[in-house]
């Protein structure tokens, strides 16, 4: 089996989410481009995994899935939090770590 | 008992008498402390005797402990007792209880009477410590010491900005002179390996040959330890401004004794100055320098106890040559009548001052000679012995070194003839003195004092002119002439006794008796062979004593015969009166050369070097650094999310990149 | 008899965290009581010395074995009177801040104590990772007592000063890594212990660079130009009895630290640095003394004083003389024990002038306080280093050491020994003589500081009586410190 398209697939979701992260502004939108991220990463390391017959790989892929999970919650609770204190939902006009 | 516990007796009175006076100042009534003082050196100067009484040819050492030792490095605290230094403690206690008995009653009314004596113990002290000393480092404890002292009592009066002045001028200058004792020592005991003189003497004789380089150079750094001890040029310039001490002060320590320790130096390292003649002769040369320069600014200074200042660098002047000619005898024999006569002319002073309210200047003084009877014999005894009139003490003494010097030929002939040129000058001045201060009309004060009241002008520094604090004295509310308090009586007719007959241990052919007492120091001197024929010392007393009475005939001529001629004098020459009035411009030399370099090298340290270089090149340079550093770390984070995320993306491929590139 | 040194060196610590346990009133005296046990405990160590018998009273105990780290603790000739200067310095200082007012008294004082056994701790240590661990650990205490209890711009001159040193001491660690790490043999265990690094050796290129990275260090605690820039204000900021400590003791390590580690483990690379390290010690003399007559601040003259006498000592050092480095020993004592009732006689001053430390304000003051005058007389002149004072002996010992090996320095040097005598003369006449300042009241000393400075005075007194008591004591540690770099010397001058 060729592992070159698991690979490009994999490549080109990762693109798609990473032009996502950093272009779009609504942070929901932001952190579903990062799901897009980590789930191409987690599509190559099956993809390995199969390939070279080895547990390893989809140990790993589960571990990226609960971290996630955890991110997307706290990074849900942020979201939310802001819309409690009225702030704008917008990444740009989050600055507040500036130096 | 043997000469080195009479030895540490010496010492170990005036040490007791300063502790018993400075721990007890609360406690001591009126004027205790003062006779305490007294009787402490009172007992140094019998222990004195003790030593002259035991003393042998030998030179007694004894040790009481191991003071440094290391490395090579030896040195103990150590006395040696030979003729040399029993003769110096003899000299020095003996003049120094005088000066004590006057001080009881001359510092009175001062407020600081027992500080004032606990200085003076301490002072005699150091100087007994001074010439006992067996080994150059306890050498230089005392002669630090002493400088210590001198300091203390200059500034004794410590709320006048002169005394302060010119104490730190007296300081300073004296810690020059024991640094070159301290390189000098450094230069002995690299090549003898000794510290203790013993030692360095004999290593030297192996060490060293006739004029080799190192030791001349040990030699001119003790001259430096010498002359700014002994205010010869060029370091001469804080034995006047040494005045602003009470006077009794200027009687001991500037005149009678401290001063004098150069020429002991020099008689004390007398081997190494024979080994190397060169120094020797330069010594010579700078001591007949001096003494003439000292004599010409004695002539037109108007400050009293200035004039004897002048005069007192000149006589050591007399001294340093006849100790750098080889004519040790004759140089420690000045120094004796010198400290006799010298001490009684200040306090003959202390006592004008007295009855002028701490009025010092000689324009303002004239007539005192009824008014003070007792002042104005012992100050013109003082005085005739000063200018070596025919018999007195001063005659014998300063004319046996000029006629020694003759003795040695050639060149020495030159230095004999301006120390006799330098003769008719110290005549001229030392009468200047008694004319002005005791002839002519009598001034207010000396009326009053016929009278029966003694002045009472309100307390003004001399120099400034600014209001002087009476809490720390400045000679107190009262003052106190010879003429009312027997104490400055019974002192001043000792000394005017011994300056009268001080001579006799020294007349040629007859007595000699100084000479041979200290004989056993000396005779390893190569040049104890030369010695003037008698015919010849009685020809050189005979010179001086015309050129004396030439001296003080034409002091009386110029101040009472025709009084009004000096005034016109000083206008025809002014140049040569303001060249004279101004010291030879040391003074004015120092400021440009020392003091103001220093200063300014301060300031520019402060403002340029801490500023600039410190705080600004290294301090700020190590700030410049880690703030550019940080601007750039701050200029990356910009707070918004996108561009965390491309540098994290960057760097990922940049990573990969590597990787791609490394591994192909 | 069994002397422990971890008792002394804990006992500060000890008693300052009994006194943060204690009532508020109490912290103080509990300090004081620990540091008059250090005291009583060091003069047991004195007398019980044996000269010339090597390191004693070792304690020798495994600490961190993977990395070789010991903690040894010794007392020698060189560190003996160090640890006796530190316990003596401690006590009048501890006693005149308990006699004082602080707010947060309880941390002042646990701060106090703490420096104190830093301060031991730097001097005993036997292991050069373990001297590290306490050369740091005398920053905290200070950068506490200098920020939080300090004057004026007392939180930029912490800043500067904390800077200063970490920057240095990081140097050192760096280098102090680099020493075990490539001293350690093939197949061998890396070690720290000073005994086993002497042993050891390392490339002679190695040594020139790890030599220069702890002379930095050493430089900026001691301090030396140009690495002085952090002193004018923390001397300034401090309170006085931290800066008499600063002074006297602190400044001493860095110091101490080249003859008990730098030279004994790295001859070769101490000798290659001898010349620019006695042309730094030469300078600061100078540049010490001319600016100590300059400074109007009663403490920055004493500030920069202390730059010309460190110089001194740095000079004897590095002569490589058996001379030199016995007076360097010497000095170290000598400067500690006058700086102290230096500071404390300035804390005096300043308290009848109404808190200025201006000399052109502080003039006068012996009037009514003969005790005083005398007092400070007698320590002014054994700053000054006159003859007769113990200062003398050593000055003259680093003098002798300089002018026999490197004559034109020792020439250069004694112009030093000149104006010192200005400065200091300087600061005694317009405080205690001079015109009366504007807001001075005489009055003499209290019983209290009178208690801290007479005891010292005494001590400076009965060593310039008789030096010999420290010099024979220190005698055999120094020579065998110095021996090797000294003899590498010889052989450079031969060549």
């Amino acid at each position: 089996m060729d592992i070159t398209w698991y690979l490009v697939l994999s490549a080109f979701i990762f693109a798609i989410g990473a032009a996502g992260v950093m272009s779009r502004r609504n942070p929901l939108v932001v952190l579903l481009c990062l799901e897009l991220m980590l789930n191409a990463g987690n599509l190559a390391l099956i993809a390995f995994s199969r390939m070279h017959g080895g547990e390893a790989g989809q140990v790993f892929a589960l571990i990226v899935m609960v971290i996630a999970a955890c991110e997307v919650v706290i990074g849900l609770g942020i979201i939310v939090a802001m819309y409690r204190r009225r702030l704008p939902i917008d990444v740009d006009e989050m600055s507040e770590l500036r130096g | 008992m043997s000469p080195t516990e009479y030895g540490w007796l010496i010492l170990a009175f005036p040490l007791a008498g300063m502790l018993v006076v400075s721990l007890g100042w609360r406690v001591l009534p009126g004027r205790l402390p003062g006779w305490i003082a007294s009787a402490a050196i009172l007992g140094s100067f019998l222990a004195s005797l003790g030593a002259l009484d035991t003393v042998d040819a030998e030179s007694h050492v004894d040790s009481a402990w191991t003071y440094a030792a290391t490395a090579g490095f030896e040195a103990d605290l150590a006395i040696l007792v030979d003729p040399l230094s029993v003769f110096m403690c003899l000299v020095v206690s003996g003049v120094s209880f005088l000066i004590h008995v006057y001080s009881v009653a001359y510092m009175g009314g001062d407020h600081g009477y027992a500080r004032y004596f606990a200085y003076l113990n301490y002072f005699v002290f150091s100087m007994l410590l001074l010439v006992l000393a067996a080994n150059f480092l306890l050498l230089i404890v005392g002669w630090a010491f002493v400088g210590a002292a001198s300091y203390l009592l200059i500034s004794y009066w410590y709320r006048r900005t002169t005394a302060t002045y010119a104490g730190i001028k007296a300081f300073v200058i004296n810690v020059i002179g024991d640094v070159g004792l301290v390189i000098a020592a450094f230069l002995l005991l690299n090549e003898t390996g000794a510290l203790d003189y013993a030692g360095v003497f004999s290593g030297a004789e192996e060490a060293f040959s006739p004029n080799d380089g190192t030791l001349v150079a040990a030699c001119l750094l003790i001259l430096v330890g010498a002359f700014a001890k002994s205010a010869q040029l060029p370091l001469h310039t804080w034995l006047p401004d040494a005045m602003e001490g009470p006077t009794p002060v200027s009687a001991l320590i500037h005149a009678a004794t401290m001063v004098t320790a150069g020429v002991y130096l020099i008689a004390r390292t007398h081997p190494l100055f024979e080994l190397a003649p060169t120094a020797a002769d330069i010594s010579a040369i700078i001591g007949t320098a001096t003494l003439v320069f000292a004599a010409s600014v004695a002539l037109v200074v108007t400050d009293l106890k200035r004039v004897i200042a002048y005069s007192t660098i000149s006589q050591i002047g007399y001294m340093v040559m006849g100790v750098s000619i080889a004519a040790y005898g004759a140089g420690l024999f000045h120094l004796m009548t010198h400290a006799f006569f010298k001490a009684l002319l200040f306090m003959g002073a202390g006592s004008v001052i007295g009855a002028m309210a701490g009025i010092q200047n000689l324009d303002r003084m004239g007539g005192f000679r009824r008014a003070m009877p007792f002042t104005f014999l012992t100050f013109t005894i003082g005085a005739l012995a000063l200018a070596g009139f025919p018999l007195m003490s001063g005659w014998f003494s300063k004319d046996e070194i000029l006629a020694y010097a003759i003795e040695r030929g050639s060149g020495f002939v030159v230095l004999a003839v301006i120390g006799y040129l330098g003769a008719f000058l110290t005549a001229f001045y030392a009468f200047r003195m008694v004319f002005r201060v005791f002839f002519g009309e009598p001034v207010p004060e000396a009326h009053e004092l016929e009278h029966g009241h003694l002045a009472h002008g309100e307390p003004i520094n001399p120099l400034t002119g600014d209001p002087e604090d009476t809490d720390v004295g400045f000679p107190g509310p009262e003052h106190h002439v010879a003429e009312r308090s027997w104490p400055m009586k019974a002192a001043m007719g000792v000394l005017a006794v011994l300056a009268v007959v001080g001579g006799v241990v020294g007349i040629p052919a007859l007595t000699d008796t100084l000479e041979h007492f200290l004989e056993p120091t000396f005779e390893e001197s190569r040049y104890h062979e030369v010695h003037p024929s008698e015919g010849a010392e009685w020809a050189g007393l005979a010179a001086g004593g015309i050129v004396a009475i030439a001296g003080i005939g034409l002091a009386y001529v110029l101040y009472v015969r025709r009084s009004g001629i000096t005034l016109r004098l000083r206008d025809r020459y002014r140049a040569v009166h303001d060249f004279l009035v101004h010291k030879w411009y040391f003074d004015e030399l120092y400021d440009a050369l020392f003091v103001r370099p220093f200063t300014g090298a301060g300031s520019f340290g402060r403002r340029v070097i801490e500023t600039d270089f410190v705080q600004g090149f290294i301090v700020g340079g190590a700030t410049g650094v880690v703030r550019a550093g940080t601007s750039f770390a701050r200029a990356i984070q910009t707070g918004y999310l996108r561009a965390y995320a491309l540098l994290l993306l960057l760097g990922v491929a940049a990573i990969a990149l590597y990787f791609l590139v490394a591994s192909s | 008899m069994t002397v422990h040194l971890s008792i002394v060196l804990f006992l500060p610590l000890f008693a300052g965290l009994v006194g943060a346990l204690l009532p508020r009133g109490l912290a103080r005296w509990a300090v004081l009581a620990g540091t008059v046990g250090v005291l009583a405990y060091a003069i047991v160590i004195l007398a019980d010395f044996e000269s010339g018998g090597g390191l004693q009273y070792v304690t020798d105990d495994e600490w961190i074995s993977e990395l070789g780290i010991r903690y040894e603790l010794g007392i020698d000739g060189l560190n003996l009177f160090m640890v006796l200067l530190t316990a003596v310095a401690w006590v009048p200082c501890t006693l005149v801040a308990a006699f004082r007012e602080h707010d947060r008294a309880k941390l002042f004082f646990f701060n106090l104590a703490l420096g104190e056994t830093a301060v031991l701790g730097a001097f005993m240590a036997q292991d050069l990772a373990l001297f590290i661990v306490f050369f740091d650990l005398m920053l905290v205490p200070f950068y506490f007592m200098i920020g939080g209890w300090g004057t004026g711009e007392r939180v930029r001159a912490t800043t500067k000063f904390v800077i200063y040193t970490l920057a240095g001491s990081l140097l050192m660690l760096a280098a102090a890594i680099a020493l075990g790490v490539l001293s350690t043999p093939e197949g061998g265990e890396i070690s720290f212990s000073l005994a086993e690094l002497e042993r050891r050796s390392v490339s002679e290129g190695t040594q020139h660079w790890i030599v220069l990275l702890f002379a930095l260090a050493f430089f900026v605690k001691a301090p030396l130009f140009p690495l002085h820039g952090w002193v004018p204000e923390t001397y300034r900021a401090s309170p006085i009895v931290t800066i008499a400590l600063l002074s006297a003791v602190l400044s001493k390590v860095g110091v101490y630290g080249f003859l008990q580690i730098v030279l004994p483990v790295m001859p070769e690379g101490s000798q290659h640095w001898q010349e620019l390290f006695i042309v730094v010690a030469v300078f600061s003399i100078l540049y010490g003394s001319v600016l100590a007559f300059s400074q109007d601040n009663v403490r920055l003259v004493v500030a920069y004083s202390s730059i010309a006498q460190l110089g001194f000592i740095v000079l004897g050092i590095f002569a490589l003389d058996d001379k030199g480095a016995q007076g360097a020993v010497f000095q170290m004592l000598n400067h500690g024990l006058v700086v102290v009732p230096l500071f404390l006689i300035i804390g005096v001053i300043a308290a009848r002038a109404g808190g200025s430390e201006s000399l052109s304000e502080l003039g006068g003051m012996a009037f009514r306080a003969p005790v005083l005058a005398a007092l400070f007389l007698i320590v002014t002149f054994a700053t000054l280093a006159m003859p007769g004072s113990p200062n003398f002996v050593g000055e003259i010992l680093i003098l002798f050491g300089a002018l026999e090996d490197k004559f034109v320095y020792g020439l250069i040097a004694s112009a030093g020994v000149v104006l010192a005598a200005v400065y200091m003369i300087r600061v005694y006449q317009r405080t205690m003589h001079y015109r009366v300042g504007p807001a001075v009241r005489s009055r003499d000393i209290d019983p209290v500081n009178l208690a801290a400075v007479a005891p010292l005075v005494a001590v400076v007194v009965a060593l310039g009586v008789y030096p010999h008591f420290v010099v024979e004591r220190t005698e055999g540690a120094t020579t065998a410190a110095i021996e090797q770099a000294r003899s590498l010397g010889q052989e450079v001058a031969e060549r």
